[in-house]
């Protein structure tokens, strides 16, 4: 399987002998020993660090079909070179704005969304709440606005019932995380530990959603929950609401509860909370490690990564626009 | 699958199978390769290597396993090149 390569290191990516060249530069400007990347084993780039390129490269990925996604100094997700789409569908394209333009159909498939995020969120409480969190004020709570989910006639009434059941699964990770509090979520910047790490893996997740869409005809700009708006992905941001319970939360509490990431990986400011560059690189690989994982895929009856499961998701929307299966969305059994 | 690929070549041909299957594997030792590979782009290597090798003075030996996992290496003395996809 094809690799995702996480660069660190500030230096010089370049295209040498049909492959790729890093030469790392230390602080001090000198350069490092030369490393090749096999370019026939990579997925795509993920580039944290300063990186020197030239259009020649660009041009090389390009051709590869290899994406660059781009972290700026405060880990914030910042944009991404995608290659030339090479999985053109007409038919996809249409369909896929149809269902956008039709009221109904959009609802439909904005809903499955929303309770696909909710059934996997629901799956974690109460994960936890068998074993001796007490989560149970919030289950009911989130149980209780699942259902209002098919009775909306509106994607404004739907997101406020998503904004609800969001916020309301948030106050439990202060219950399921030990040691840290999270209080409420904040943004830009994060106030503290827990939301740094949400704010960091969820971008993860929302490219991890943005790569496996390039890898089908699905045309990334057309969403159904989110509004399609300018200059950015919005149908990346529809895929990660499902994935989001499964990959980032789920790998925040491990990182939390199993001590991986710790206090001295954060760097605290006066009212803001960032990672350092060691808790950036053991969130990464664990992160790379979770992607990897298989599981028994019960229709498909063979193993999975979860990152294959994503791309697996794109697939059955296609079907559902297409008109040829209904969508379910992906639900944790486990 | 999981392979460890190893040549002989004579001199004047030798760079230009390293520069070959660097775009495939990830480079380890002088002349030794390893990384995860499919069987198509395997067969994809091996074809461009027939032509630039001469099958009776040159040779490739390709170990396989089907995981990483199966496989337990150990190095001694200085590792010329870490395997790690975080840079």
């Amino acid at each position: 399987m094809k690799k995702s390569y996480y660069l660190f290191n500030p230096g010089r990516m370049s295209r040498k002998d049909n492959t790729l060249q890093f030469i790392p530069v230390d602080a001090a400007g000198i350069e490092g020993t030369p490393k090749y990347i096999p370019v026939e084993s990579v997925a795509n780039l993920y580039a944290f660090g300063a990186l020197d390129a030239n259009s020649s490269m660009y041009n090389f990925l390009g051709k590869e079909q290899i994406s660059v996604h781009f972290f700026d100094y405060h880990e914030h997700y910042t944009g991404s070179f995608m290659p030339k789409d090479y999985l053109l569908s007409g038919k996809v394209l249409i369909a896929q704005t149809q269902h956008y333009t039709h009221q109904k159909k959009r609802l439909l498939l904005a809903q499955k969304f929303v309770s696909g995020a909710t059934g996997n969120m629901l799956k974690n409480l109460k994960y936890y709440h068998n074993r001796d969190k007490d989560t149970s004020i919030q289950i009911d709570r989130i149980e209780d606005l699942s259902s209002q989910i098919w009775e909306t006639d509106s994607i404004e009434m739907l997101m406020g019932i998503e904004g609800n059941i969001r916020i309301t699964y948030y106050s439990s990770f202060d219950t399921i995380i030990n040691d840290f509090e999270m209080g409420i979520r904040s943004k830009q910047p994060p106030s503290n530990e827990v939301n740094a790490l949400i704010s960091f893996i969820n971008s993860l997740c929302y490219t991890l959603c943005l790569d496996a869409i390039y890898h089908t005809q699905l045309h990334p700009t057309i969403s159904f929950l989110h509004q399609p708006g300018f200059r950015r992905y919005s149908l990346a941001l529809d895929l990660a609401e499902i994935f989001k319970p499964i990959l980032s939360d789920r790998l925040i509490f491990t990182l939390l509860n199993k001590k991986i990431v710790t206090k001295g990986d954060f760097d605290i400011q006066l009212n803001s909370c960032l990672l350092k560059e060691s808790g950036r690189k053991k969130v990464v690989k664990s992160w790379d490690e979770r992607l990897s994982e298989t599981i028994m895929h019960r229709s498909l009856k063979r193993n999975v990564s979860y990152k294959h499961l994503v791309k697996l998701e794109c697939y059955k929307l296609v079907k559902h626009i297409l008109d040829m299966e209904g969508y379910q969305p992906f639900k944790a059994w486990w | 699958m999981y392979i460890i690929l190893v040549y002989d070549i004579e001199q004047q041909r030798v760079g230009k199978m390293l520069k070959l299957c660097r775009r495939y594997l990830n480079w380890i030792q002088n002349s030794v390769f390893e990384g995860e590979i499919t069987e198509v782009k395997l067969k994809e290597l091996l074809a461009t290597a027939k032509d630039i090798m001469n099958v009776h003075k040159d040779s490739i030996i390709i170990f396989s396993s089907r995981d990483e996992k199966w496989l337990e290496k150990q190095v001694i003395g200085i590792e010329r090149n870490e395997l790690d996809n975080i840079l």
